[in-house]
């Protein structure tokens, strides 16, 4: 496949520009056909829908992060953050009506990801910096309030959620739907509206934005708090899918995001990316994981594997550029 | 070969034939210089006309496309300022290189660290800088963080870090501009020691004054081309005015038929800032009028302009809009108060440069394209970004272009454009044509002249003395974070200017 685009590359021409212009799309879709190629089961219906379950949670965590990294912030809080908001949600639908606990528990994530917001914003704080605290504390206090064992759905509200998490509509899983519905909205909000406009600005030129009159710190602080929300629904997904909120949930996820969102374009110094690239790149890195387990491949080559393409999907957009 | 060895006597340094482009805009046509051993040589021109350039090709910030360098008869051809240094070519900036976080000793020593010696003995680079700061004869104590210094202090380390090695050709671009008489008097002494010593200095200065009490030589560059040199004792001001400006004012500058109204549109009274040195500024500008904001660089301009846009943080003072006071807490305020501040740092604070033309004018006006729910109207926003990318003469295939890939020019144009798109009432514009070419400028003058007759009350700052005074229709002089004094219109001359811009009163 390398070799393949390497010679592409070499020759000059108009499909050379379409092929780079569009690299994302197009490594997702030599991805798909490799797969299809050396394994019988990928284009089943089963291998394919349990893609799509596994990528959800990541995807709608990476969608936050993607909105984070256009303003030139990061946010590596939102792994711990699945955690402790799968475990609170856990807790939560044993207690409450279901709504109630969909509803509280988004509302935490909301809050948790303004206390990042607070401290990037308006405490000048290096986002780095403070949402790695933000991870170390959220991580702490799944534990703290788990016991350090997984809480386990016990009310009707709790099965209702599991049925919906491993059910599917129309082929599709629900979960992914919900995945998807996210992107669109990203896209749109992103794309059409001033949200997006203003994201965008910010991450390509602060101080620019400052002198134009946008309040620069109001944005900065609600990407952060929708990014904690965003951690909360894929928390709710990630739990209900096993039917329980365990404090080792989300283990590394922000690291996933990110690669999902920089594989996908996107400019870690912000004002360049876009949702429909993220999502590109969060089913690559599924593909990626789905196909080696296809092929029986361990657990720990795997992982070679996996950062072995992210460095050459990151290094395909530098012809981007020209 | 041969002849170079002759030339080798007469000149320390000679540039002749240097050319120099970027991109399609010529910087440098055949530009000749000639430095003789230890004369102090001026080098003068309008801002633009090219002698920033020259000296950066001189010391390897530029390479020069054509022409050749001759260092004591032999061909330099310096890839980067280290390169530059070691042959000997330093060179003081305008803006300051220094490194905030470090002392003054190792900011004075930065170039050696790492040179030769594993082992940095810290007590005796100290010494040394002490030493040479005080050979200068001013107070600055050496292992002082070069954050907690005066802007006049970073400009004494500037200078000694220039020539704190075997210097043999020391550039120096407006060194005095932050100085006061006395400070400016002691730099001069050091230059003269300097001098003795056979050191060939290149100073750059607006100010003819220091000119003809310092120099031995002056070479006058105008567009780009230099336009002679000559011995200082031979000339005189006017002469060397003439040769700066050499065309025709009138030309570039469009007439003004502007009515202008009787009550101030804008009024600020006793404005202080927290942080910077503005302190009591008060003014008026009247619907239509063009108000002109001259002084030196770091007398508070800039500063005044940030500080009325709130972009920094007040003290005291008040501003008033039509009469009724306002507060501008934020640009976020003043933007909503429907007051536009086009940035002096275009690239950095005024425009996004990886952001296409129609993004960049719609940053202000989301209001005007949007609905309540903020979703973008888009065939309003094409309308409203083509209608002033005609109106402004932007030229650009479509909206959908990267600022970025705009001349200096257009790029000015875009950042007007973003303040035209909402109806500002008041437009503060610092430098309005810094780095744009002649035709853009004139343009830009026309669109000032355009905006004021709307009514709108415009500010216009500038360090180039022809332009303000041939857009303004009266002209406030900073000195030392106030207005020093105020100029009608009847009083402009550059000498009136400079006359306040250093301080003074006016001669008769």
């Amino acid at each position: 496949m390398a070799l393949t685009l390497k010679q592409q590359l070499s020759s000059p021409g108009g499909v050379l520009k379409f092929l780079i212009k569009y690299n994302t799309i197009f490594i997702f879709l030599l991805l798909v056909l490799f797969s299809a190629i050396i394994s019988d089961v990928f284009f089943t219906s089963v291998n394919l829908s349990n893609l799509l379950k596994q990528v959800s949670g990541i995807g709608i965590i990476s969608i936050g992060m993607l909105i984070v990294i256009l303003t030139g912030g990061i946010d590596l809080s939102v792994g711990s953050m699945v955690a402790l908001l799968a475990v609170t949600f856990a807790i939560l639908v044993n207690i409450f009506a279901l709504p109630l606990a969909i509803l509280i528990t988004i509302a935490i994530g909301f809050g948790l990801g303004s206390v990042s917001g607070y401290l990037v914003a308006y405490q000048k704080m290096a986002p780095f910096i403070a949402t790695l605290a933000l991870m170390t504390v959220a991580r702490g206090m799944g534990f703290i309030y788990s016991k350090g064992s997984p809480v386990t759905f016990k009310t009707y509200g709790g099965l209702f959620m599991s049925d919906f998490a491993n059910n599917s509509f129309l082929g599709i899983p629900n979960i992914a739907i919900v995945f998807f519905i996210i992107v669109i909205l990203a896209m749109v909000m992103l794309r059409h509206n001033v949200f997006g406009r203003i994201v965008i600005a910010i991450g390509s030129n602060e101080e620019a934005s400052r002198l134009s009159g946008i309040k620069v710190n109001k944005y900065k602080f609600l990407v952060y708090a929708i990014s904690g929300a965003l951690a909360a629904i894929s928390a709710i997904i990630v739990a209900s899918r096993t039917n329980l909120g365990s404090p080792n949930m989300g283990m590394a996820w922000e690291l996933d995001a990110i690669a999902a969102v920089v594989i996908g374009g996107a400019s870690l110094n912000g004002g360049r990316g876009t949702a429909i690239n993220t999502l590109m790149g969060v089913l690559i890195l599924g593909l990626i994981s789905n196909i080696l387990n296809l092929l029986n491949v361990p657990s720990y080559p795997q992982q070679v594997v996996k950062g072995g393409i992210i460095i050459f999907a990151v290094l395909l957009q530098r012809f981007e550029n020209k | 070969m041969a002849d170079m060895q002759n030339t080798q006597s007469e000149y320390r340094l000679e540039m002749t034939g240097i050319s120099k482009s970027f991109g399609i805009v010529s910087v440098l046509k055949d530009v000749n210089l000639r430095v003789k051993h230890g004369e102090i040589h001026a080098l003068l021109g309008e801002n633009g006309a090219g002698k920033s350039t020259l000296m950066k090709i001189l010391s390897g910030v530029h390479q020069r496309d054509t022409g050749r360098v001759l260092l004591n008869g032999e061909e330099i051809h310096p890839k980067n300022t280290h390169e530059g240094r070691v042959m000997g070519i330093s060179v003081v900036y305008q803006e300051l290189s220094l490194i905030n976080d470090l002392s003054v000793a190792e900011n004075i020593y930065l170039h050696k660290l790492g040179a030769s010696k594993f082992w940095m003995n810290w007590k005796e680079i100290t010494k040394d800088a002490q030493e040479l700061i005080n050979s200068l004869g001013f107070d600055i104590d050496a292992s002082a963080t070069v954050r907690n210094l005066s802007i006049v202090q970073k400009q004494v380390v500037e200078i000694a870090k220039a020539i704190s090695e075997d210097t043999k050709v020391l550039v120096l671009d407006e060194p005095t501009t932050v100085f006061d008489p006395t400070d400016t008097q002691k730099l001069f002494d050091n230059l003269f020691k300097l001098r003795e010593r056979g050191i060939s200095i290149i100073y750059i200065s607006h100010h003819l004054e220091e000119i003809f009490k310092i120099a031995d030589t002056v070479t006058v560059l105008k567009d780009g081309v230099d336009t002679g040199s000559m011995p200082v004792s031979e000339t005189d001001a006017d002469a060397v005015i003439r040769l700066m400006i050499g065309r025709e004012l009138k030309d570039m500058f469009p007439p003004r038929d502007i009515r202008v109204g009787d009550e101030a549109i804008f009024e600020v009274k006793g404005l202080t800032a927290k942080n910077t040195l503005v302190h009591n500024v008060s003014f008026s500008v009247k619907p239509g009028e063009v108000l002109g904001i001259a002084g030196l660089g770091g007398s508070g301009r800039t500063e005044t302009a940030k500080l009325i846009f709130g972009a920094d943080k007040k003290k005291s003072g008040s501003i008033f809009l039509n009469g009724k006071e306002i507060q501008t807490k934020s640009p976020a305020d003043a933007v909503k108060q429907e007051i536009g501040l086009v940035c002096e740092d275009r690239k950095e604070e005024g425009v996004f440069l990886p952001l296409s033309i129609r993004k960049n004018i719609s940053v202000t006006n989301f209001k005007s394209i949007s609905n309540r729910f903020g979703f973008i109207n888009v065939e309003k926003e094409y309308a409203k970004v083509q209608e002033l990318i005609e109106k402004l003469n932007i030229k650009t295939p479509n909206s959908g272009v990267p600022v970025e890939n705009l001349s200096g020019g257009n790029q000015q144009k875009v950042a007007l454009a973003k303040w035209l798109s909402i109806d500002s009432k008041v437009i503060i514009i610092d430098e309005p044509t810094r780095g744009v070419d002649v035709g853009a400028k004139v343009e830009i003058y026309n669109l000032i002249n355009e905006v004021a007759k709307r009514g709108v009350g415009v500010v216009v700052i500038s360090s180039d003395m022809p332009e303000i005074m041939g857009i303004a229709d009266r002209i406030l002089v900073m000195y030392k974070g106030t207005i020093y004094g105020e100029l009608p219109k009847e009083k402009f001359s550059e000498e009136n200017i400079l006359r306040y811009a250093i301080g003074k009163p006016l001669k008769n």
